[in-house]
This record gives C-alpha cells, sequence and structure tokens, in this order.
C-alpha cells in the first residue's frame, strides 16, 4: 500500500539526517544543549508549531492555502483565554469550546471558497483580516493574563524531557497519519487535492471536501492555540501573529506538495524539528537570535532545490 | 482571400465594462468620504486630508510594488522585507556613515531593486514558483537585515528627511502623494504604451504562449522583480521621512495583507495578465478612507482589520457577480 | 447493451452543433466515430457521457429513452469514457484508482489487501503487465490510459468511450491497446473509438460513423464496406483532391537552414536537411515521430547535442524563441494553438502585434496605437480575419480565424524563415483552403518555409519535397510530384519498411 511505502520514503530521510547532524552539532557547541530541561524546552515550544505546520499541511493536501491559519488561532486564543477568566469556564468546557470555534472559523473559510468559487489565497487573506479585526476590537490589544493554574501547570509539567504539551500534537498527528491514508474520508481529501476532477467523476464532491480540510484545520490551529496559552500562561492577541510563514515553512520543507495531494505527516514533523532545534540551539549557543529567520528561509530553499534536483533525478530514471 | 467582407472597425473600443470596476470603487470612495465628513467636522480638515494624502502615498506605493508582480502572474512576498531592508540601509547611510540624504536615499532604493533581482533571478533560474522563493527571501532579507543591524532603530537622522515627510504643499498635499502619482502615472503609460508594460502583461497571462511568440518572459519576469524591489524600497523611505527615523519595524509582515488588498480590490487579477493602475491608487484609497474614518467615527484602529478584510471579500464578491454575468451575455453576432 | 442515438440535435448560441443525428453503437463492436474537428465528435461525446443534454430527440440505451443529469449518471448508466485529459489521482496506486468509488474498507480503516484482490481483475482481464500497488504518477501514459479502462470495467462498462487514445503514445503502444480494446470487444462490450488518423481506424474498427457540419455522412458502415478515399469524401465532402498551388520559384542558391548529422536531447539522431529559399519543404510523420519536437529543438527549446544547424550558412546555436525571432528571423506557427499559439485572454491586436512590438516603437520604448493598428490592419485584411473589433478576446473567435491569428503574426514580424507546425488542424475547409493558398503565396515573397503536417493531402499540396520522419530519424526524402497516390505511396512505404525492418 501507498502509505505503507511512504513510511520506509527516503523523501523525509534527509530531514532526519540534519535534525541529528544538527543536534550534535549543538551539542558540540555546547555543553547546555543536551540536558534534560533544554530538550523540554525544545519539544515544548515545538509542540505549538507542530499544529501550526499540520493546520496548513491539511489544506495544502486538499489543494488550497490558508492564509488565516495565524489569525484564526490568534482569535480562538483569546477567545478562550476570555472563557477563563471572564466566565470561569471549566478548562475542559473551555477547550472543547475553543476548538469548535477553531471549526466554525474553518467552516467560514471553506464555505466562503467554495459558494464564491473564489481563489482561496484571497478568500482566507480576507477572513485573516477579519479574525485579527474581532480578535484586537474586542480586547483592545490587552491580554488576559490570569489564567487557571492547573492550565498554567500542564503548560509546564513533563516527564523527563517529554512535555505535557507534546502529547497533543503527536496524538493528533498519528490521527491525522490514519485519517488521510487509512481512512476514507482522508483518502478523499487527498485525491480532490491530487485531481479533482477525477474525484469528482468518482462521486467525491470537491466542494465538500475543501470546507472539511478547513474545519480541519482550523480545529488544529484551535489546539495550537490553546497550547500556546498554556505555554505562555496567558491569552495574547498577538498569538498567531508570526505563524503564517511557518506554516508554510515547515510542510514545504517537509516535502508536502504546494500543489495538492502530496502530504508528509513525518516530513512535516521532522521539518519543524528542524525549525525548533535552530531556535533552540541559537540560543544556547548563544548565537545570534535574528540568524533563526535567515536560516528558516535557507531551509526553504534548501529544501525546494533537494526536492527538485531528486524530481529531475527521477525524471531521468 | 479577399472573398469576405472585413467587417473590422479598426477604432478602439474604449473598454467599459473593465472600467466599470474601477468606476463603482470611486463612487464607493467618494461616499465613504461625504459620509465621513458629515460625521465630523475634522475629516476634511487640512491636518488630516494631509495625513490622509501621506498614508495613502505610501499604500499605493507598497500596492504598486505587489501589482507589477501580479501583472507578471506572480506574487511577492518579500515585499515588507525589501521595504525594511531599504529603511535600514539607507539609515545607516545617513546617520552612520554620514552620506548625503540623496545619495543615501538613491542607494537604497538600488539596494531594493538589487534584492528584487535576486528573487527574479532566483525565480527563473530554479523554476520554483514565486510564492515558494519570497517566501524564503522574506525570511532571508529580514534575517540579515535583523542580524546586520541588531534591530536598533537609527533615530539621528539628517533634520532633511523629517522636514521632507512634514512637508506641505498648497497647505494639504503632502510631496509623497506626488510622488505616488508620478509613479501612478509612470506605471500607467508603462503597461498601456510601452514594450515592456506589454511583455509584462503577455508574460502574465499565458508565458509559454508568450515565449512561443518572442516575449522574453524569463527577462520580464526578472525586471518585474527589480521594479517590485525598487517600489518597495521608495514605500519604505517614504515611512522614513513621515516617522523621521529608521525603525527595523517598518514593513515585514504588517505590508502583505495592504499590498494585495489595493490592486485586488481595484481590478488587477491575481493570476496575471491584467492590471489597473488606477484600480490600484482607488483600492489603497479605500482602505485609507475606511482607518481615517474609523478613527474620525471613534470606532477605534482596532476594529480596522475587520473591515478590512469585509471589503476585501465585498470587493472580490462584486468582481465575481459582473465577471459571471459579463459571461451569461449572449455570444455576439459575427 | 445498445445505445441508440436518435435524431439529436445540440446548438449553443451561434452554432448548430448536432443537427439530427441518429445512429446505432452495439454491444461486441468496435465502432468508430470520425470527423474534421467542427463536425461535432466532441459535442456528440458530451452528450454521450452525461455532460451536455440534447436540445432535441434523445438516447436510447437497449431501446429505453434515458436522460443524463451529469457524468456520473452516464457512468451508472454503464457508459464509461478515456478522455483525453488523464483522470487518475497521481499519488494513489493503480489499485485506490480503480477502486476510487469505493475503496474496501475493514474496520473503518482502508483495507489495503483487499484492493489488491479486487482491482487486478480488471487488469488481468486487459492482461496488462501492471503492478496494482504502483502509484499512477510513475506510469506511463499508455498505461495510464489502460488503468482508466480498467476503472471503467470495474464500474460495469458496458459501452466504453475513448477520445483519441492514440494521441501521445508510440506505435508500439497503440498497437497494445488495440489488442486490449479486441479483447474488450470479444467480451461484448460496446467501443466508441473516436480518431481523426484513417490508418487506426482501418486497423481496429468494425463499423464507422461519420459526421460532418454536425450532421451523419457515413452511418454505421461496416469498413469492409469503405475505402480510404471514400472515408475521406464522407470526411470533407469531396474527394481527396491535391489543390493546384501555381507556380512558384525555389532559389536554390541560397540555403536558409540546414542541419547536418544533427543529434537532439530529444532523441533525434543524424537529421540532416536543407531549407532553399522560397522552399516548402515538408516534414512528414505519425505521431510520436518527432517532428515538432525538432522544430523545438531548433528553437532553442531543447539542446542540440551533436552536429551543426545553421541559418544563412553559418553555424549558430540558438537559445531561445526570442532569440530565433530577433535575431535570426525564424519565426514558429505552434500546432498548440489555444495553449502556444494564442494569448486566449488577449485582443487580436495584442496577438498579433506582439512579435512586432520592438519594431515598430519608437522612443523610450512606447508604442503610438495608431502604429500598432497600422501595422496590424494589412493582416486582418489580407486573411481575412473575421472578428468584430481589434479588441475583441482571441478566445471567442472560432477556431479559424484563431488560427488565423495565431499565423498573422507571424507574417508581420516578416521572418525570412517559417516553422509551420499542423497549420490546419480542428480548421474548417474553407479556412484551410484559404491557408494553403497563403503558405504558397508567402514563400513566392521570398519566405521559406518548414511545414509539419500529419496530413498527407494537405503535405502533398503543398510540399516541394517531403522529408518523412519516424521514430526521431529522418527515413526518407520524396520528391514531391502533387500526384496523391504515388507520392503517399512513397511515403508510406518509407516508414513501413523502417517499422519491417525493425
Amino acid at each position: 500500500m501507498t502509505a505503507m511505502r511512504r513510511a520506509l520514503n527516503v523523501e523525509w530521510a534527509g530531514l532526519a539526517a540534519a535534525a541529528l547532524i544538527g543536534a550534535a552539532v549543538l551539542s558540540l557547541l555546547s555543553a547546555n544543549f543536551l540536558t534534560e530541561f533544554n530538550i523540554y524546552v525544545m519539544l515544548r515550544s515545538a509542540s505549538v508549531g507542530l499544529l501550526v505546520a499540520y493546520a496548513q499541511m491539511i489544506c495544502l493536501g486538499v489543494g488550497q492555502m490558508n492564509l488565516a491559519v495565524g489569525a484564526l488561532g490568534g482569535l480562538v486564543a483569546v477567545l478562550f483565554g476570555g472563557m477563563l477568566e471572564v466566565f470561569h469556564f471549566p478548562i475542559a468546557l473551555a477547550v472543547l469550546a475553543a476548538v469548535a470555534i477553531g471549526v466554525l472559523g474553518g467552516l467560514t473559510n471553506g464555505l466562503l471558497t467554495v459558494r464564491t468559487g473564489i481563489n482561496g489565497f484571497i478568500i482566507t487573506l480576507a477572513t485573516a483580516s477579519a479574525f485579527t479585526g474581532i480578535n484586537f476590537g474586542m480586547t483592545k490589544a490587552v491580554p488576559f493574563y490570569k489564567m487557571p493554574p492547573d492550565l498554567v501547570a500542564f503548560g509546564d509539567q513533563h516527564i523527563g524531557a517529554f512535555p505535557y504539551l507534546l502529547a497533543a500534537p503527536l496524538v493528533l498527528a498519528a490521527l491525522l497519519a490514519l485519517f488521510l491514508f487509512r481512512m476514507v474520508p482522508g483518502r478523499r481529501l487527498l485525491a480532490v487535492g491530487g485531481n479533482s476532477h477525477a474525484a469528482a467523476l468518482s462521486g467525491i464532491s470537491p466542494g465538500g471536501m475543501i470546507v472539511l480540510a478547513h474545519a480541519i484545520s482550523g480545529a488544529l490551529a484551535a489546539v495550537a492555540a490553546v497550547l500556546a496559552v498554556a505555554q505562555l500562561g496567558s491569552a495574547q492577541p498577538l498569538i498567531g501573529g508570526d505563524w503564517l510563514l511557518m506554516s508554510f515553512a515547515a510542510p514545504i520543507i517537509g516535502g508536502t506538495a504546494l500543489g495538492g495531494g502530496d502530504v508528509s505527516i513525518v516530513g512535516t514533523g521532522f521539518a519543524v524539528l528542524v525549525i525548533a532545534l535552530i531556535q533552540n540551539g541559537m540560543v544556547v549557543a548563544k548565537v545570534d537570535p535574528y540568524w533563526v529567520q535567515f536560516l528558516l528561509g535557507a531551509l526553504v530553499l534548501a529544501a525546494v532545490g533537494l526536492n527538485r534536483w531528486r524530481a529531475v533525478r527521477m525524471r531521468g530514471r | 482571400m479577399t472573398d469576405d467582407a472585413v467587417r473590422i472597425s479598426p477604432l478602439r473600443r474604449f473598454r467599459l465594462g473593465g472600467a466599470s470596476a474601477q468606476l463603482s470603487l470611486l463612487v464607493i470612495v467618494v461616499a465613504l468620504w461625504v459620509v465621513f465628513s458629515i460625521k465630523s467636522s475634522g475629516f476634511l480638515s487640512s491636518f488630516n486630508l494631509f495625513a490622509l494624502g501621506r498614508s495613502l502615498a505610501v499604500d499605493v506605493v507598497i500596492g504598486f510594488s505587489q501589482m507589477v508582480v501580479l501583472a507578471t502572474g506572480g506574487m511577492n512576498l518579500a515585499v515588507g522585507s525589501i521595504g525594511v531592508c531599504a529603511v535600514m540601509f539607507g539609515g545607516t547611510l545617513m546617520q552612520t556613515m554620514g552620506l548625503p540624504v540623496p545619495i543615501a536615499f538613491a542607494l537604497a532604493i538600488l539596494l531594493g531593486g538589487a534584492l528584487g533581482w535576486l528573487n527574479g533571478f532566483a525565480i527563473v533560474r530554479t523554476g520554483v514558483s514565486s510564492f515558494v522563493i519570497t517566501l524564503a527571501s522574506a525570511n532571508l532579507y529580514s534575517g540579515a537585515m535583523l542580524i546586520l543591524t541588531r534591530a536598533v532603530p537609527l533615530n539621528q537622522l539628517p533634520p532633511e528627511v523629517g522636514a521632507f515627510g512634514r512637508l506641505r504643499i498648497a497647505g494639504i498635499v503632502s510631496p509623497f502623494l506626488v510622488i505616488a502619482a508620478v509613479l501612478g502615472v509612470a506605471l500607467f503609460v508603462l503597461y498601456r504604451y510601452s514594450v515592456l508594460g506589454r511583455y509584462f502583461l503577455a508574460a502574465g497571462a499565458n508565458p509559454r504562449a508568450a515565449a512561443m511568440s518572442g516575449v522574453p518572459v524569463q527577462r520580464a519576469v526578472v525586471t518585474s522583480h527589480i521594479l517590485s524591489g525598487v517600489l518597495a524600497a521608495v514605500a519604505g523611505l517614504m515611512v522614513v521621512a513621515r516617522v523621521g527615523a529608521a525603525m527595523p519595524a517598518v514593513g515585514g509582515e504588517d505590508w502583505l495583507l495592504p499590498s494585495f488588498l489595493g490592486p485586488v480590490v481595484g481590478g488587477t487579477l491575481l493570476s496575471g495578465g491584467v492590471v489597473s493602475v488606477f484600480g490600484s491608487f482607488l483600492g489603497a484609497g479605500l482602505v485609507t478612507t475606511i482607518r481615517s474614518g474609523l478613527l474620525v467615527m471613534g470606532i477605534g484602529n482596532f476594529w480596522l482589520q475587520l473591515f478590512l478584510g469585509l471589503v476585501l471579500l465585498g470587493a472580490v464578491l462584486i468582481e465575481r457577480y459582473r465577471a459571471v454575468r459579463i459571461e451569461r451575455r449572449p455570444f455576439p453576432p459575427r | 447493451m445498445d445505445l441508440a442515438i436518435d435524431s439529436v440535435g445540440k446548438t449553443f448560441p451561434s452554432v448548430r452543433a448536432l443537427d439530427d443525428v441518429s445512429f446505432a453503437i452495439k454491444g461486441g463492436e468496435i465502432h468508430a466515430l470520425m470527423g474534421e474537428n467542427g463536425a461535432g465528435k466532441s459535442t456528440l461525446i458530451k452528450i454521450i457521457t452525461g455532460l451536455h443534454r440534447p436540445d432535441s430527440g434523445r438516447l436510447l440505451l437497449d431501446g429505453r429513452p434515458i436522460d443524463f443529469a451529469s457524468p456520473r449518471d452516464a457512468l451508472a448508466a454503464g457508459i464509461g469514457a478515456v478522455h483525453q485529459e488523464r483522470n487518475l489521482v497521481p499519488r494513489f496506486s493503480v489499485g485506490e484508482n480503480i477502486l476510487l468509488e469505493h475503496p474496501p474498507t475493514r474496520y473503518g480503516l482502508i483495507d489495503a489487501p483487499e484492493i489488491e484482490r479486487r482491482a487486478r481483475p480488471f487488469l488481468d482481464m486487459l492482461d496488462a503487465k501492471i503492478d496494482v500497488r504502483a502509484e499512477v504518477g510513475t506510469l506511463s501514459v499508455a498505461q495510464m490510459q489502460i488503468v482508466e479502462i480498467a476503472k471503467a470495467l470495474s464500474l460495469d462498462t458496458r459501452i466504453l468511450l475513448l477520445d483519441e487514445p492514440t494521441a501521445s503514445v508510440t506505435d508500439h503502444e497503440a498497437a497494445a491497446l488495440f489488442v486490449v480494446l479486441r479483447r474488450l470487444r470479444d467480451r461484448g462490450v460496446a467501443i466508441v473509438f473516436v480518431s481523426h488518423k484513417l490508418e487506426e481506424v482501418f486497423a481496429i474498427a468494425d463499423r464507422v460513423t461519420v459526421l460532418r457540419d454536425g450532421k451523419v455522412a457515413g452511418r454505421g458502415e461496416p469498413i469492409g464496406s469503405l475505402t480510404r478515399g471514400r472515408l475521406v469524401s464522407l470526411m470533407i465532402g469531396r474527394d481527396e483532391r491535391v489543390a493546384a498551388i501555381g507556380e512558384r520559384r525555389i532559389d536554390f542558391s541560397r540555403i536558409e537552414l540546414e542541419l547536418k548529422s544533427v543529434d537532439t536531447s530529444f532523441g533525434h539522431r543524424d537529421v540532416s536537411f536543407a531549407l532553399h529559399r522560397g522552399e516548402i519543404l515538408g516534414l512528414y510523420g505519425l505521431v510520436g515521430a518527432g517532428r515538432s519536437e525538432l522544430a523545438h529543438a531548433i528553437l532553442g527549446m531543447g539542446a542540440i547535442e551533436g552536429g551543426e544547424l545553421l541559418v544563412r550558412g553559418a553555424p549558430v546555436k540558438i537559445r531561445d524563441m526570442h532569440e530565433a525571432l530577433e535575431k535570426f528571423r525564424i519565426g514558429y506557427v505552434s500546432e498548440d494553438r489555444k495553449e502556444e499559439g494564442l494569448i486566449l485572454s488577449h485582443s487580436v491586436r495584442t496577438n498579433i502585434a506582439v512579435t512586432i512590438w520592438r519594431r515598430i516603437a519608437g522612443a523610450l520604448g512606447l508604442i503610438a496605437p495608431r502604429a500598432e493598428t497600422a501595422a496590424v490592419m494589412p493582416l486582418i485584411e489580407r486573411l481575412a480575419v473575421r472578428a468584430s473589433s481589434l479588441d475583441q478576446a482571441v478566445r471567442t473567435l472560432s477556431g479559424g480565424n484563431q488560427q488565423k491569428v495565431s499565423i498573422a503574426k507571424w507574417l508581420a514580424a516578416a521572418t525570412d524563415i517559417l516553422i509551420i507546425d499542423e497549420p490546419t488542424v480542428g480548421i474548417d475547409i474553407k479556412t484551410k483552403v484559404q491557408l494553403h493558398e497563403l503558405i504558397a503565396e508567402i514563400t513566392r515573397e521570398g519566405i521559406s518555409v518548414l511545414l509539419i503536417s500529419s496530413d498527407m493531402a494537405e503535405m502533398i499540396t503543398l510540399a516541394d519535397r517531403i522529408l518523412v520522419m519516424h521514430g526521431f530519424r529522418i527515413v526518407g526524402a520524396v520528391d514531391n510530384d502533387h500526384n496523391y497516390d504515388t507520392t503517399s505511396k512513397a511515403i508510406m512505404t518509407r516508414i513501413h519498411s523502417v517499422d519491417m525492418a525493425e
């Protein structure tokens, strides 16, 4: 089965190698790198990034671009914070509500795209702006600082180097893999991304799959927002503000095709890990943190270049 | 070959269909001005008009920067990055190296063009989409800028810089607006009357067919990115003059939305091959008007983004509706 | 299963696409559907496959009238199609593509072994040596078509429609496809084979229906009762006649374009020929022979790896079309009018003037609209282009007028050499004749033409000499005596002798 073969595929092996080499180099550069605490810090910051990347990845899988990932995340974050601080929701309820809001936001994106027939790029550009507007309009840029101690504790707790926070993205990644590679709706989603006309002829509704992808994307962005709030200990309106470029960079580096129908969960995961390594490594090795952005751009180029080179080689066979 | 009477009219038909989009935009902007000036007497004050004009000019040029790349069928996610690089470069030249303002500005604009050239070169050389390349370069350029400047704002610039920003012509017109208008006219002439402009539009509409017709498509794409970089730099320098300092917070992702908003609302196609210079101007005008109006109505800046998003949605929906109606019209009899 | 087309008519805003079309498709037969482009074939296909509804008349499936609201209705009724564009998901396996509509599941999860088990029989039915687990994106075009046929079988297709299935496959693959089709026919499937290639139709079809100008010209004729000449006359309404194009003079002392033992990155080997001033040099071959690719290689869209390319006696390396036009005065009328020959969204004016903007520009690279108009109008008149204004979008012109615009831009450029690739595919007869006369005319003015065509009659009408290309090599050169029988025979012999030698 294609999925099985892809698990053993060489495509993300390069990334895995990069991660290992990077970790090795960093551990040499600084004794602080391989400490349990540092790995914990790194994995904690990667937790949010993973979900952000997957939120974009699933849209890419159906052949769409979602510019509203960060904006929706920010909106969910402040609403989540508001529910906790102002309305004193129990945490579990607030989380559920947050995810529901995320799904709603995603549905808005999906339905607008499908019903109007307008390019998803423009639609999500508009909704991103709208979500941000609602976010800042309501909060006046003031964060919610009084988060329940249980939530903040969850954001801090860990077993050894493994932060509790990481459990969510790992579980969701596994579910996503199951969904996209072994379940009918997920396969339909990827079929639409791969060849929407062929999918339509086989009774799959491209519009329906686009809406589904956006809904899942919204849910993932919402979970990312919740995790971000837990991690920060406060619900900041600025959450999500820097997610946009990241959300594209990780899937691209991880081998997800921009055109649709071709996603790599493992690849995206490793890409996030490499990026987290860079971010963390810069701090630990006392390198100028401004190098992170620069390296991110370089990574995207390298990944794309590698993919091209590999494609050219395959064609020559 | 001459058996059929040829019924072609050699006269250029005035394309009312395309112009009506811009016309309706103009009407909306004027209507909003009327509403806002009624709501608040301060709206039409000379200061407000001046500030509006200044702000509009910057948004217009940012929009132009994106528009010229949209024209050739690509997009430039590095508009903000190039802008901030030009800002900090210019600021460094003026403050740290003491170069005279005109030279510093000229060199900063050159940098913008060079960074744009890098983008274009990478795109045509690698064949990778402009989305990915400029996504990467946005990070590369911003990152490099941060590394080199350590994110330190430069506010000891020569006083002429800030003075230029405060200059008023006839009490209400900012020279920025004049610059934006001149650029607009130049771009209009470019696309309507020049060879290069037609090459741009042909390359954007169908790069394959354009190449097969002898259009130097790759050269056109690179040139459009150079132009985009230059315009981004100009916009950045305008902000420097307005603020009186070179700040690393300028540009960046903040410019992403406005760069698309103006052109798309104004009728420039995301897919390429069609531009409207006047429409981009009006689109930016709509944005600026709403921003100022919200302020004036006391709704506050925080809700601005929501309105902008709705405006963008509304504009594309209207355009869609009209396109569908045009297509439904009966095929013209031959 | 039988399908009867009963007095079907379809009209679009300004065109009567189908007019009282009736014929019968029977199970266990391969029924060829032929006609020039514009004859109504593609409209008919769209009606049969459920994309359009007829304005008049009806379809009868085994005697029962049917009404399809969508392509899925047609599929459900047992009508499947293999179109010219691929309808497969590239990253999915062959098996998953075949069972795309109803993948088997176990406990809610996709059951991969079951996919293999269920999909393989359909491949076996076609005796196809394709791995059911292979990713479709890695297959060749011919293999993908077989997968699509297997998919149609899995949907219990009893009437299979194939639209120009051998358009982008090699002869070898086409032959393999025919074996598959015969096997299907013997199982009772009704096969509708749409093609414009006479040789293939004679090779595979049991019956032929010919459409001409939206009407039936030949109804379900048994192939045995037809000669080539009769079939062609059904398609074009007159005997295959070679037009006389009048006196022309070739200046043999001047060689405009020459290839000496050229190898290309496309696979051409040892290609040599010389094009003289005022000559029409034909390059004939079947699909897949490598003719367009040779043109592309000459124009810089591929690498010339061996031998020499000379323009007016001087060895050159042409980098791209821009250089070919500006520096070497070579033009290329592409065979793909819609994607390469024209910018459909732009106006007639733009499409014609694109090659001469540089020339008519004044100071600062600015173009006066009047100059553009003045440059374009003479060509409109000369080619009799019918459009309502110069600013009309080319997309809205008829096929013939579109082709005229596509050619006009090269005439505007006044190139010395013009490579013309399949100039009259999908063009109505009248325009075809006009274009032939035009090609002859421009050579009288000194332009040298390399004519690529798979239309034998066109080639014999126009060319002075005919190069025969097969398998990316020149297998022969024939002097054209403008006699259809002798020259066509000479050409086909060259092609077949290569086949037989292999």
